[in-house]
């Protein structure tokens, strides 16, 4: 892998998001609903939502206001204010992406620990009760909607056995033992979903490679089951976990703003949909564009890990 | 001698009851606070975190009568043109300032102007001046006399004294300033709220508290859940459904109280058929109202014909709308239109309860032939539609009303910009215009009467059920009352070991 690859995709990374931010500030103010009548309320003249308006630079036309948005962006960094509470956007999102990082990170790690066994051992013997079983769970598993799962886990967890705190987020830096337990009830719900997606797809991986020539070689050549699976199967396979696993990372990025919700943690989901509803353009701007180039920057990554699992793999 | 008496009356609560000092009461809140300006934002979860940090003029106490606050007293001239009110002394901010009569007159210059767009200029409507007589009077200066504006000042925090220097750092919707018994330390939108004692209040030995977390739960059985837990100490409100099962737990309290407010259907009078006043009645005769309150609060709420509650002194007790099918289809045909008609209904997600109102009028208006369909709309775009006019019906509510002329005058004068269903009466505005200048409580209730009946007749408004407003709390959290006007008051509240 060149780093003149690596350069280039970087490099359309970066398109890709201008083409994002110019999509997302045409498209955000074409919602109905102003953010000045949401800030003043039922009680507000139109002259007052004129006035608020005009305050907010949303009487200006609409390239003037991307081009001083985007210009604040590239030059200072600089995302702007909140238009609900004059909070400044840079300093609000770094706040909260480290607290979906956190959640999508520990649901992406639930997930695999269920996964990778449950989708191994089921594909070992197709049709037998372990595989039956496994992908009955993992049925029930893609079935339940998140937010029913979230109140489940809380009622169980944290009414009825009174082990874990049912909402809230807890930083690392006040200790690893409450960070964890209030991240395992948030993390287990996304993690319980992704992995019942996940097993199905590790599965099948298996199951192609088991039906390979090789596999079959390997097995006649009297390796031993576990060497077969470990060395032979397990290692081809991994392409198309890895794929997998990019695809979850980036779709747990974007689902976690139910569990978000549920679980008042203050993520960038929660971010982005009190945003939706309160009509604060910049703010929600900026989590929509964090939000395509975590999707894009978790891709590439899965892209050149393809490198390191499989040396035919060349980027030139 | 007033102020000995209150300090007698505070030591001896403090012997009967033993409070103790100290501790952090966790709030758990449902609504993120839009802004914190308070002059600028409307929104009720703002002005319930301000309640602890900002003080006005007057305040309204548990039976909502009007109190002193900042101003220890006032003067209203014989004429009614002008109200001069002292302030208390020794007052100051939290950051230690002492308050004077210049701030007060800032702050009210600030919402007055234009400038600063505030939503609650209209409550100063017919103050022509605001000015310092000295360091510590405030001069009102009215171009007609206005009993009702004092109460106006005393009604939530939109009429809350800040600072200047608040303004012109630019900190007044992240960190509002007041002489409140708290203040605000750290505001995370969306997250957190975290108030601390306020070591200048002018209360002598309160807030009890040290401090209160105020933290956004939005999903409200999570609220439940956190509140049975003892995550939290406090809840601004739990789910409707959950309201008999907390209330048969011992750990736990519910404390309801009648609220100054009321849920209605705003009908567009712009609109055929429903600009017919009869087609209005018929629907008025046709719906159940008890069912409707049953289902929208599951019991947490009274079935009403007029917008005053029972509770209030200023209450009617008018209700001609006994439910008749038969009175209300006869009324249709009067109409012309004995067949029915096809009628939108609109409610907002901001307000489920607003959705499982229009359910339940959709299936009561059936039998009339009223075919009705629900145009269910997020807030925001809910906001444009109601102002833009664009609606048949909506559901909605009004809250935090203390004075007839809250009830009535933005609602249904002529031309008033909150006047969306377009009603207009020449009496009725008249009877409005001198109620406001009526001094005497027996004459006022019975220009209000008039008022109420006239308008529950012409139904421009549907009035539907008076809730109730809902907290519940730790059994461990003293000193606290929900209120009528939902205002969140944690100055005297502490927490028992």
């Amino acid at each position: 892998m060149s780093p003149s690859y690596v350069l280039r995709r970087l490099g359309t990374l970066i398109l890709v998001l201008f083409g994002v931010s110019i999509l997302t500030f045409a498209i955000i103010p074409l919602v109905p609903g102003s953010p000045a009548r949401v800030k003043l309320g039922i009680s507000a003249t139109p002259e007052n939502v004129a006035t608020l308006e005009k305050k907010l630079g949303l009487d200006r036309p609409l390239t003037t206001q991307y081009f001083a948005w985007i210009s604040g962006i590239v030059t200072r960094f600089d995302f702007g204010k909140s238009f609900i509470n004059d909070k400044s956007i840079t300093s609000e999102v770094a706040r909260r992406l480290p607290a979906t990082l956190q959640l999508a990170f520990v649901a992406l790690l639930i997930g695999l620990m269920i996964a990778l066994p449950a989708g191994i051992i089921a594909a070992l013997r197709p049709g037998g009760k372990r595989d039956v079983t496994a992908m009955i769970f993992s049925q029930i598993g893609v079935s339940i909607p998140d937010f029913w799962m979230g109140i489940l886990l809380i009622v169980f967890f944290a009414e009825y056995l009174q082990v874990l705190p049912s909402s809230g987020f807890v930083s690392v830096s006040e200790g690893f033992i409450p960070w964890l337990r209030h991240i395992i009830l948030p993390a287990l719900t996304s993690g319980l979903i992704s992995g019942a997606i996940m097993t199905r797809f590790v599965r099948s991986a298996m199951l192609e490679v088991l039906n390979q020539d090789y596999v079959r070689t390997a097995r006649a050549k009297g390796l031993s089951e576990r060497i077969v699976i470990n060395k032979h199967a397990l290692r081809n396979a991994a392409i198309a976990i890895a794929t997998i696993v990019g695809l979850q990372m980036a779709t747990l990025l974007s689902s976690v703003v139910v569990v978000e919700i549920i679980f008042a943690w203050p993520g960038l989901g929660s971010l982005a949909l009190n945003s939706t509803l309160q009509r604060d353009y910049p703010m929600l701007q900026a989590s929509v564009l964090l939000f395509a180039a975590a999707f894009a920057v978790v891709n590439l990554l899965t892209d050149l890990s393809y490198v390191l699992l499989d040396p035919s793999v060349e980027y030139a | 001698m007033k102020r000995i008496l209150g300090l007698v009356f505070i030591a001896c609560l403090s012997l009967g009851f033993a409070q103790t000092s100290g501790g952090t009461l966790v709030a758990a809140w449902a609504q993120d606070p839009v802004g914190l300006d308070p002059h600028v934002t409307s929104a009720y979860s703002s002005f319930q975190i301000l309640e602890n940090v900002l003080d006005t003029l007057v305040t309204l106490d548990a039976e909502q009568n009007l109190q002193a606050s900042l101003a220890e007293s006032w003067d209203v001239s014989e004429d009614g043109l002008t109200v001069s009110f002292h302030l208390r002394d020794g007052v100051k901010f939290s950051n230690g300032r002492d308050l004077s009569a210049d701030d007060v007159v800032y702050t009210f210059n600030r919402i007055l102007d234009p400038e600063t767009g505030s939503g609650s200029s209209w409550k100063l409507g017919g103050v022509t001046d605001i000015s310092a007589a000295d360091a510590s009077t405030v001069v009102f200066t009215l171009e007609a006399p206005n009993p009702g504006l004092i109460t106006k000042l005393a009604v939530d925090k939109t009429m809350g004294i800040i600072a200047k220097e608040n303004v012109e750092d630019g900190t007044i919707n992240t960190q509002p300033m007041g002489t409140g018994p708290f203040m605000i330390t750290d505001f995370q939108p969306g997250v957190k709220v975290m108030l601390e004692r306020n070591p200048n209040y002018w209360q002598a030995g309160l807030p009890y508290l040290d401090a209160v977390d105020i933290r956004i739960i939005s999903d409200e059985s999570v609220r439940r859940t956190a509140l049975v837990t003892g995550d939290v100490d406090w809840a601004i409100s739990v789910p409707a459904q959950s309201v008999e099962e907390l209330k048969g737990r011992d750990d736990v309290v519910v404390d309801s109280t009648a609220a100054g407010s009321y849920w209605y259907i705003g009908v567009n009078l712009g609109r055929d058929p429903i600009s017919d006043a009869k087609v209005r009645q018929a629907i008025s005769y046709a719906i159940n109202r008890d069912q409707i309150a049953e289902a929208a609060t599951f019991g947490q709420a009274q079935a009403t014909e007029e917008p005053i509650p029972a509770s209030s002194a200023w209450s009617f007790g008018y209700a001609p709308y006994e439910e008749s099918l038969d009175k209300a289809k006869s009324l249709l045909a009067e109409a012309g239109v004995a067949d029915g008609f096809e009628l939108e209904i609109m409610p907002t997600t901001q307000y489920e309860e607003s959705i499982r109102i229009a359910q339940v009028l959709q299936a009561q208006l059936a039998p009339l032939g009223i075919k009705a369909s629900i145009r269910t709309l997020e807030w925001a775009e809910w906001l444009e539609e109601e102002g833009a006019g664009n609606y048949d019906t909506y559901v909605c509510s009004w809250n935090v009303l203390v004075d007839p002329d809250d009830y009535y005058y933005a609602q249904h004068h002529t031309g008033e910009v909150f006047n969306f269903t377009g009603y207009s009466n020449a009496s009725v505005d008249e009877l409005l215009d001198k109620g406001r200048l009526t001094q005497d409580f027996a004459e006022r209730k019975a220009i209000y009467e008039q008022v109420n009946k006239q308008i529950v007749d012409d139904a421009p408004y549907i009035y539907l059920y008076n809730p109730l407003n809902i907290n519940a709390y730790r059994l461990n959290v003293q000193g606290y009352a929900a209120r009528p006007d939902q205002a969140i008051r944690f100055v005297n509240t502490w927490l028992e070991n």
